[in-house]
Order: structure tokens, then sequence, then C-alpha cells
């Protein structure tokens, strides 16, 4: 038996996934975690290292690492690599003067190796800001076709306010994880 | 005979070997002497003056110090003169530094030492503000129409410094084509003006809309009303009043403004000698910041109390000086940040009666 399909085993018995949240700071991911677990919204600190969130959905366990993105604290981002299953990246569509700063950001994560098998679910935020850009805009600025070869990837607009969108990512996100992993079980 | 020569030979094995350990415990002793001198000589410029080790010589430097800075605070307070200001800040400076070597020595020293050197400084903080009120009168806060005009002679050198967190702007934007950045709302590349705002609370656009303040100079900027996101950028010597921000704040780059703010979250970051008077739902943060201070909103204009209920900010929540330092992640009190006391604090800001610019 190879060590491959003993991991699959163990992950197929426990149905659990990783997952890890990136972004520039103020693009919404703790609001967004908080927003798909029900919980309130309303009062939500800018994040000083990192919360864990497990949430059953669908049949699976996730396990949201949603890490802070002050620029201070993103060279601490590669401690939660390990073992991902997804990756979500979140920008705020509202944010138009620092959209350079989040490709740069997110072009320099995926040329991580320990990331290279995740799939990528890239959440354009705050669409119900008047003047946000697209999700048709983001993926275009943010170059995401690159990739299309290389990996498994979707942009979905959505709103942590509202909660616009936020279902619609995660079950992309999870029923491709689940086709790589638990072989379309 | 052979008897002899052996024992001859043995006392001559015995001198030789005598010699040798001699000669090892000559060179250890010059190891030892060579490593004490590097010791006494490498300290001071290696560690320079910042860190002992020694609690000891740690508190006498403190209370050296203490001394110097009580010294001078009585000299000013028995000779009143409105002309020794630079005097009081150089104390507070002092000060300052007297923080600053606390906390990088924080590491070794046992916690009551580290409490009542604090509360010291504090002490010393607090009879620093007392000398000021007494030496110079408190100004009365006065709402000008115009910015002054001395202001504007400032600028030079101040660019340099806000030019560093500059970043070349958008190249990703530029391949979108179809969208211009500058035409999103906001006042941008202003100088010397009052610029003036309101959000119309009727219509839905108006409070779902994020609004941008970028490369300001001397500005006063009264946003009046609700609004969902602000960012601000690049800002000198500005007074910025804000009504109720639903969602967040975002500043980058500003230097000598004051902020009078409420918001659900703040995020301040290359800001250098502001003054933040906020209402905020959650811990305002601070990234590359030094010389800010924070204080409680103090805005006001007509109906600005339904405004602040409707975005669930109606209620103070003491938030605004739980500010956490990004680039401060001890237990000790971040010396980039202060409350600002209370005698230098503006009164409330009326911004009622200007009307609409834009």
């Amino acid at each position: 038996m190879g060590l491959l399909s003993i991991i699959r085993k163990i992950k197929r018995k426990e149905k659990e996934m990783r997952i890890l949240m990136v972004g520039l700071d103020n693009s919404g991911k703790t609001t967004i975690v908080m927003k798909i677990n029900g919980e309130d919204t309303s009062v939500i600190s800018p994040t000083l290292g990192f919360n864990i969130k497990t949430i059953a959905y669908q049949k699976y366990t996730l396990n949201i690492w949603d890490v802070g993105g002050q620029k201070t604290i993103r060279s601490y981002w590669r401690n939660y690599f390990e073992q991902t299953d997804g990756l979500v990246w979140v920008v705020d569509s509202s944010d138009l003067r620092r959209l350079d700063d989040c490709k740069y950001e997110l072009d320099n994560l995926l040329k991580e190796e320990r990331l290279s098998g995740a799939s990528l679910l890239i959440f354009a935020n705050k669409q119900d800001i008047q003047g946000s850009l697209s999700p048709d805009e983001i993926a275009k600025v943010l170059n995401l076709e690159a990739m299309d070869k290389s990996r498994h990837w979707k942009i979905v607009g959505c709103s942590a306010y509202t909660g616009d969108g936020l279902l619609e990512g995660f079950d992309w996100l999870v029923q491709d994880i689940a086709s790589r992993i638990y072989m379309l079980d | 005979m052979e008897e002899t020569d052996q024992s001859s030979h043995d006392i001559a094995a015995a001198a030789a070997a005598d010699e040798t350990l001699e000669r090892k415990h000559a060179a250890m002793l010059e190891r030892l002497s060579n490593r004490h001198l590097s010791r006494l000589s490498g300290k001071p410029d290696s560690n320079s003056a910042t860190s002992f080790e020694s609690t000891q010589s740690f508190l006498t430097q403190f209370s050296q110090s203490k001394l110097s800075i009580e010294s001078h605070l009585s000299r000013i307070r028995e000779n009143a003169d409105p002309n020794r200001k630079p005097d009081l800040e150089s104390i507070s400076l002092e000060i300052s530094s007297l923080e600053k070597l606390v906390a990088e020595n924080s590491y070794f020293l046992p916690p009551y030492e580290v409490r009542t050197c604090l509360n010291t400084i504090a002490q010393l903080r607090q009879s620093v503000d007392d000398v000021t009120s007494l030496v110079i009168p408190k100004k009365k806060f006065s709402f000008k129409n115009k910015p002054s005009k001395k202001a504007t002679t400032v600028p030079a050198e101040k660019e340099v410094v806000l030019s560093e967190p500059e970043i070349k702007l958008n190249v990703g934007l530029e391949k979108l084509g179809f969208r211009d950045l500058n035409a999103a709302p906001g006042f941008r590349d202003r100088d010397n003006e009052v610029l003036v705002k309101e959000f119309n609370r009727t219509e839905s656009t108006g409070q779902n809309g994020e609004f941008t303040l970028s490369n300001l100079r001397d500005c006063e900027v009264r946003l009046k009303g609700r609004l969902r996101a602000l960012f601000m950028d690049k800002l000198i010597n500005c007074k910025v009043y804000v009504g109720a921000v639903m969602g967040s704040v975002l500043i980058e780059g500003a230097e000598g403004c004051v902020f009078v703010l409420a918001s659900h979250q703040i995020r301040i970051h290359n800001a250098k000698n502001c003054d933040f008077y906020l209402r905020v739902r959650s811990r305002p943060i601070i990234e590359d910041s030094n010389g800010v201070r924070f204080a409680p909103y103090c805005l006001s204009y007509q109906g600005i109390e339904k405004d602040l209920t409707e975005a669930n900010l109606g209620e103070e929540t003491g938030n605004w000086m739980n500010v956490d330092d990004f680039r401060w992640l001890r237990a000790v009190q971040s010396p980039n940040w202060s409350v600002l006391p209370e005698n230098e604090r503006i009164g409330m800001v009326d911004v009622s009666n200007v009307g609409n610019v834009d």
C-alpha cells in the first residue's frame, strides 16, 4: 500500500479539510469566516495573529485558518502553509489603490511549493459597496487566467456584509477539494 | 649506572612535563585575561548603553535620568516663562527615551521593577503636563473657516518623509483601461482648501459608497452623514472630521494631522505626529507609526446622533484607547502611541453650518 493511499484513507475517514484564508489587511477575511459561521460581524478587530474555526459543512469538517493580513505579519503566513487543501484569497474590491499590492502578495504566495496542490478560491469581497470592481475586472488585474493549466481556481464576487456569494464560493471550494482527495465518493 | 641513568631520565621527563603544564597554565591565564579585557572593552560599544543585563546598573541609570528630568522640571517651574516651551519638549523627549530604555530592558528586569519604572514614567509625564499648563496657558480651540496660511511654509522636507510609503501607482489597473482610479468618489491633490461633502441619507447610493481622501495638504475636510468605507493616503497638516463610517477606515501615510472619526474598524499605517479622536466598535490598530495620540470622539453637526445610531455607533465603546501596535508585540506599552492628555484635547467640534462644495 502506497503512502498516498494511506493518507487518502485517513482523510476519508475524517473527512477533514484544511483551508487557509489570506489576503491584504482590511479585505474582510475574519468577517467572511464569522458570517458563514453565523456569528455577529459588527465587532471585529483587525486580526493580530490568527483565528481557527472548525465548521461542519455538508458532510465535511472544515478547519479554517484565518490569518491576519497586516503588512508586519504577512511574513508569518508561510507558517500556515503545511497540508493546506484549499486556499482562499480575499480581495477588497473597493480598494483600487492597493490592487497592485494585492497582486504582488498573491503572486508571491502562489510561488510557494507547499501550496501547489491546493485549490484556489478568490473572493472579490465588498461587492455591496458602490464603486467596487466586478469579479471579472479583478480577475483581469490579478491575471488569473495565467494559471489555468497549473491550478484549480475560481473567482466569486461576494459581500461578507450581506452574506451574498459566500456559500457559492465555499461550495465550489469544498467540491473541488473533495473531488481531488476523496475521489468522488 | 643504568639506574641513575633511568632516574635522571625520569627527572628530565618530569621537568619537561612541568614545563608544558606551566606553559599551558600561562596560556590559560592569558586567554582568561584577554577574555576579561574584551568583555570590559567590548560590552559598552557592542551592546551600547541600552542593554545592561543587570538590574542594578539599569536601576542606577534609570534613577539618574529621573533625577535630571526632575531637576530640569523644577527649574522651569520656579521660573515660569512661555519661552521655555522648547525645554519642555526636550524633557518629554527625554521621558520618551527613558520609556524606551525600560521597554528594551524589560526582558530581563523583574516584573516589579518594570512596573515601578513605568509608574515613575507616568508620574514624570504628569508633572510635565502640569508644568506645561502652568507655563503655557492652554490654547482655546476655535474653529477657523480657512486653514491658516502660515502652515504652507512647512512643505519641502516633509515631502521626503511621506514619499517613502508611496507606491508606483497601479500598474495593474492600467491594464484594465476602462476604469480610472481617479473617477472614484473622493477629494484628491488639493492644497489649502476646505472640503465639504454631505452624504445624502435618503438615497441608498449615498450610504453605500466608499470615499477617498488622497494627497491633501493643509486642508480641512468635513464629511457628514453615513458612508460605507473611507480610504485616506498622503495627508499632511490636515484636519479631517467624519460622521459615521459603517465599515472600515484605512489610513496610509499621514503627518501632522487631526482626525475626528467614528467607524467600525480603523487601521492606521505610516502615521507620524497625528491626533485621533475616535469612536470605534473594534480595536484601532497602528503599524509603522509613531507620535500618534488618541482621545474620544468629539464631533457634532445637526443630525449626527441619528447618523451614529443608525450606523451602530451610538454608544461610546471606550475602544479609542485600546490601540494595538503591530510593530510592538510586547507586554509593555508601545512607545509609538499614547493617550492624548486631557488638557491638550480640542473641545467639541461643530461642523453644522457649512455648505456642500462638491
